[in-house]
């Protein structure tokens, strides 16, 4: 009797050879290549990234989280600061709140869109397309974007809030800084449920050290939810060699019912 | 029926262990924490589906219980595409596989778990990600309280 086994391809482009990367000898990826540059001099952020994770031995305690390749700043984005988020009594109040029912409310758990600057910690990969004028990313997680604009407009005044807000980017030297206004007011920058809100100017500081890593400032003016100025610097992991997967959370989601 | 799977190990164990250390939560798109990592679970029998949708692939398996009844079973895994950058592919698990498998129960739902691992008959195991940087603390009995 013959068994009948599916012929499946390769799953899509996962392991498909990245062309025009540097490689070493053995035509594995050169992570510590020189910084890829425009034609113009320009750093360029092109490519995937996905956020840098711990490994194994730094991984202990409640630093730590369970599931492979997450950033610890998924959890609380200021995990690494010693004394943490500099919270107002407004957002301690607000973070109580968000904490109930087990975090149930996290506009993440509900399939919302992943707003930055926390989309930058969310296991998904993102990818930034660099052109003269402008700096787009796209996220897997629902298949979002990003716009950073690179052409001298100024940020808008009293606009329209959104998740992203509006972004406009200019370099100093070799660091490509992002400013933003329009954010929400009600906003969550990590699981715990760090607000983030309308009254908020952050300023992404983007410096690609070599091929594989860019470390990514975040630096958060919010006097609503926070009493001082912060800045946190996450680093990012360039991703050769494979794709972009869609990820559409909408498509099955299950979890809002589980939470009591 | 349930005498198909009499030949299984039904529900050899499911274990409802408290790890005394503190497990931490596992998180994915969410917090996670809808699943208590200290409820260990394992469950042995036979797939039904391995559905391939994000944000969270799902492993049904039918798992006779005690009293003899067969249960389907809802493991979450990790998404899709985690899965697959480790190395899953959709039809890693299929309908009538013999697995058992390890995981973490829902707080409310008695046959709802988070899927650690999945063993399969030939020995082989699949891994979903949540053990494989901090193995959570092996479940102890709690200790007995002085008289």
């Amino acid at each position: 009797m013959l068994t009948a086994t599916p012929l499946l391809a390769p799953a899509q482009w996962l392991g498909y050879p990245t062309p025009g990367i540097p490689r070493t000898g053995d035509g594995a990826p050169d992570l510590k290549a020189a910084t890829p540059r425009t034609p113009d001099g320009k750093p360029d952020l092109s490519g995937m990234w996905f956020a840098n994770v711990p490994s194994k031995d730094a991984c202990k305690g409640q630093d730590c989280i369970q599931e492979e390749r997450m950033a610890r700043e998924q959890i609380n984005l200021g995990i690494k600061l010693k004394d943490g988020l500099p919270y107002t009594e407004w957002s301690k109040q607000q973070m109580v709140a968000r904490r109930a029912n087990h975090g149930r409310e996290d506009p993440h758990t509900y399939c919302k869109p992943p707003n930055f600057p926390r989309a930058w910690t969310l296991p998904q990969y993102i990818r930034l397309v660099q052109t003269p004028g402008e700096l787009v990313m796209l996220h897997e997680f629902n298949a979002a974007y990003r716009e950073v604009y690179l052409d001298g407009r100024p940020l808008p005044e009293n606009p329209n809030p959104t998740w992203n807000g509006y972004s406009t980017g200019h370099w100093d030297a070799d660091t490509l800084v992002i400013e933003t206004n329009g954010i929400r007011d009600d906003m969550w920058l990590d699981i715990q449920g760090s607000p983030v809100t309308e009254s908020a100017r952050v300023t992404e500081r983007l410096k690609r050290l070599n091929f594989g890593v860019m470390q990514v400032e975040i630096a958060v003016n919010d006097p609503k939810a926070y009493t001082r100025p912060w800045s946190v610097t996450v680093e990012m992991a360039i991703q050769v060699d494979t794709q972009m997967l869609e990820e559409i959370c909408l498509d099955d989601e299950q979890d809002v019912k589980l939470y009591k | 029926m349930p005498t198909v799977f009499s030949r299984l190990l039904f529900v050899a164990g499911i274990t409802l262990a408290l790890a005394l250390a503190r497990a931490p939560e596992a998180w994915a798109h969410h917090s996670q924490s809808e699943f208590d990592f200290k409820m260990n679970v394992d469950v042995e029998g036979k797939v039904t589906v391995l559905e391939w949708k994000s944000p969270h692939a799902r492993l049904y398996v039918d798992v006779v219980n005690a009293q003899g009844k067969t249960e389907n079973w809802n493991f979450e895994l990790p998404s899709p595409n985690t899965l697959m950058r480790r190395g899953w592919k959709r039809d890693s698990l299929k309908p009538g596989d013999h697995v058992t498998v390890n995981g973490a129960r829902a707080r409310n739902f008695p046959t709802i778990a988070y899927a650690r691992s999945i063993k399969l008959a030939d020995g082989s195991a699949l891994f979903t990600g949540v053990t494989q940087i901090h193995e959570p603390e092996p479940a102890k009995p709690e200790p007995a309280k002085p008289q």
